[in-house]
């Protein structure tokens, strides 16, 4: 009993919700993005890996040529 | 302690029960009143457009593809409501604030709602943004467009001409 208590309460503590289709409003702002400036972000990984004298590693892997 | 187990069970139970089915083709319109947006006089109720052709629409200003639905419902709606066309619009927006601004960019005509504490969206069931349910003169739901391209704004004219021809 004491274990299924547990279980249960471990269950209802967990910070899972789901968000519905026409609850985005606040996700769907400019600032909620993981990038909010695609354009920038480029930009800066293109920087990035010429200085570095390597690409990738950020997302997908590249090799060390520096040939970017 | 068993009541506080009943009651995690049941809070649990309910998280799962959240999960509704959507609204189809073929139900029912839900009976929903709802207070108006932006404007005063009696809520809007869903129940006394029977009779009518009516589209609820399901909108926010977030959502990009109704800035091509709202223009096009309103269009609509000016074309088609002396013929018993009636557009009711769900504002899904975290503020009426939001909601304004969008609305003087791209005003319409036709009937605007607020839909507090989610109470419409989850009659519908709403799978998506924007989500319009086109309802016959008898409240029966015929169609559902999830999504709002130019394809389903020809394809709903279509559909509003041939249920406006269909008898009450």
């Amino acid at each position: 009993m004491r274990i299924l208590l547990l279980a249960a309460a471990a269950l209802a503590l967990a910070a899972c919700v789901s968000v519905a289709p026409y609850q985005r409003g606040y996700l769907a702002r400019p600032d909620m993005a993981f990038e909010p400036s695609a354009g920038t972000a480029e930009a800066l990984g293109k920087t990035y890996s010429a200085k570095e004298a390597a690409s990738g590693g950020a997302s997908v892997g590249g090799g060390g040529c520096g040939c970017n | 302690m068993r009541r506080a187990a009943a009651a995690l069970a049941a809070t649990i139970a309910s998280l799962g029960a959240a999960a509704t089915h959507a609204l189809e083709a073929g139900s029912p319109l839900p009976a929903i009143t709802a207070p108006r947006l932006a404007a005063s006089g009696a809520p809007v109720s869903l129940a006394s457009l029977k009779g009518q052709v009516v589209y609820v629409d399901f909108w926010a200003s977030w959502c990009v593809p109704c800035r091509l639905s709202m223009p096009t419902l309103d269009a609509m709606y000016r074309k088609y409501s002396s013929k018993g066309f009636a557009v009711v619009g769900f504002n899904k927006d975290v503020s009426n604030a939001d909601a304004e601004r969008f609305l003087q960019r791209v005003p319409v005509s036709f009937t605007l709602a607020q839909d507090e504490k989610d109470a419409a969206a989850k009659a519908f069931d709403v799978k998506a943004m924007p989500s319009g349910y086109l309802v016959d003169r008898k409240g029966v739901v015929r169609r559902v467009h999830r999504g709002f391209t130019a394809e389903t704004a020809a394809e709903l004219e279509h559909e509003v001409e041939e249920l406006l021809k269909e008898p009450a």
